[in-house]
């Protein structure tokens, strides 16, 4: 899939579980989200996105995760996961942060606040800028490997 | 304090608070607990994210780690790493499994898990009135 799919459901989002686990990238999506009006949980990895997903007291209306990712299971074993215990749930794979980027502004689109706190192109402009001023480590996340994918399960 | 570079950063005046929680459902209590306190919360998931945040531009005034988490990175190393690169964080140390704060590394506050986070709040806030430079 190369194009962004609408969530026809969006409006009546609330809660968005962004997993990620390439820090920089997490932490600015989410205070995005977060800034056109969303509760936003923060996974670090699938494993502990499965956690919160299994806490009945944490009611999540959509997830946005990252295809790629460290710990025992990537981004569609997430969603295998999530289609077998939590039907229903709408789950967003984005495999690039400038997908990540949209997705967060196609959720702001239609959340609770009716807006984008800034243009996406912003948002990934600081993604790439936190990105390229730390030191460069030794990443297993850091080819360009993945496909550009954007689906709704 | 490192300036926001851009206009995608907040403006508002929030202290920053750079949580490091491996526990996932502490993390999430403690960081909401702190964000309606009107903190501006970083969340790090071990040590290691820890050190990239602290590597970026992300401005912060605060930082809150567990001990005992997987990584490369304890709590105890990341406090050591702090004091060394960035003297001007606060640090708030917290743990299940040490007594009280390690006597080499400058810890300005020790939280003995479990703690009440309402306290805990308070004793932040405290460490953090008109800090920030």
């Amino acid at each position: 899939v190369t194009d962004l799919e609408p969530i026809s459901s969006a409006a009546k989002l609330k809660t968005v579980l962004v997993v990620e686990d390439e820090v920089l990238t997490r932490v600015s999506i989410c205070e995005y989200l977060r800034e056109c009006g969303f509760l936003v949980i923060e996974a670090a990895n699938a494993d502990e996105a499965i956690i919160v997903l299994s806490d009945p007291d944490l009611p999540v209306d959509v997830v946005l995760s990252d295809v790629e990712m460290t710990g025992t299971m990537d981004g569609f074993a997430l969603a295998q996961w999530v289609r077998r215990h939590k039907p229903g749930l709408s789950i967003i794979l984005a495999g690039t942060p400038a997908r990540i980027a949209d997705a967060a502004a196609d959720l702001c689109e239609n959340g609770p606040l009716l807006a984008k706190p800034y243009e996406p192109q912003l948002l990934l402009d600081r993604i790439k800028r936190l990105l390229a001023e730390i030191k460069p480590l030794a990443s297993p996340n850091s080819g360009s490997i993945v496909t550009p994918l954007l689906k709704v399960l | 304090m490192q300036a926001p570079a851009d206009g995608a950063e907040p403006l508002d005046e929030a202290k920053a608070i750079l949580l490091v929680e491996d526990e996932i459902l502490i993390r999430l209590v403690v960081a909401e607990e702190l964000a309606e306190a009107g903190f501006r919360v970083i969340q790090a998931a071990n040590g290691d994210e820890a050190v990239k945040i602290l590597q970026s531009s992300i401005p912060l005034d605060l930082v809150m780690t567990d001990v005992r988490m997987p990584g490369s990175v304890d709590g105890l190393r990341l406090a050591a790493l702090v004091r060394a690169g960035w003297p001007e964080l606060k640090i708030v140390m917290m743990s299940g499994h040490l007594l009280g704060p390690p006597p080499d590394l400058q810890v300005d506050l020790f939280l003995s898990k479990p703690y009440r986070i309402s306290s805990a709040i308070e004793k932040v806030k405290q460490l953090l009135s008109g800090d920030r430079q």
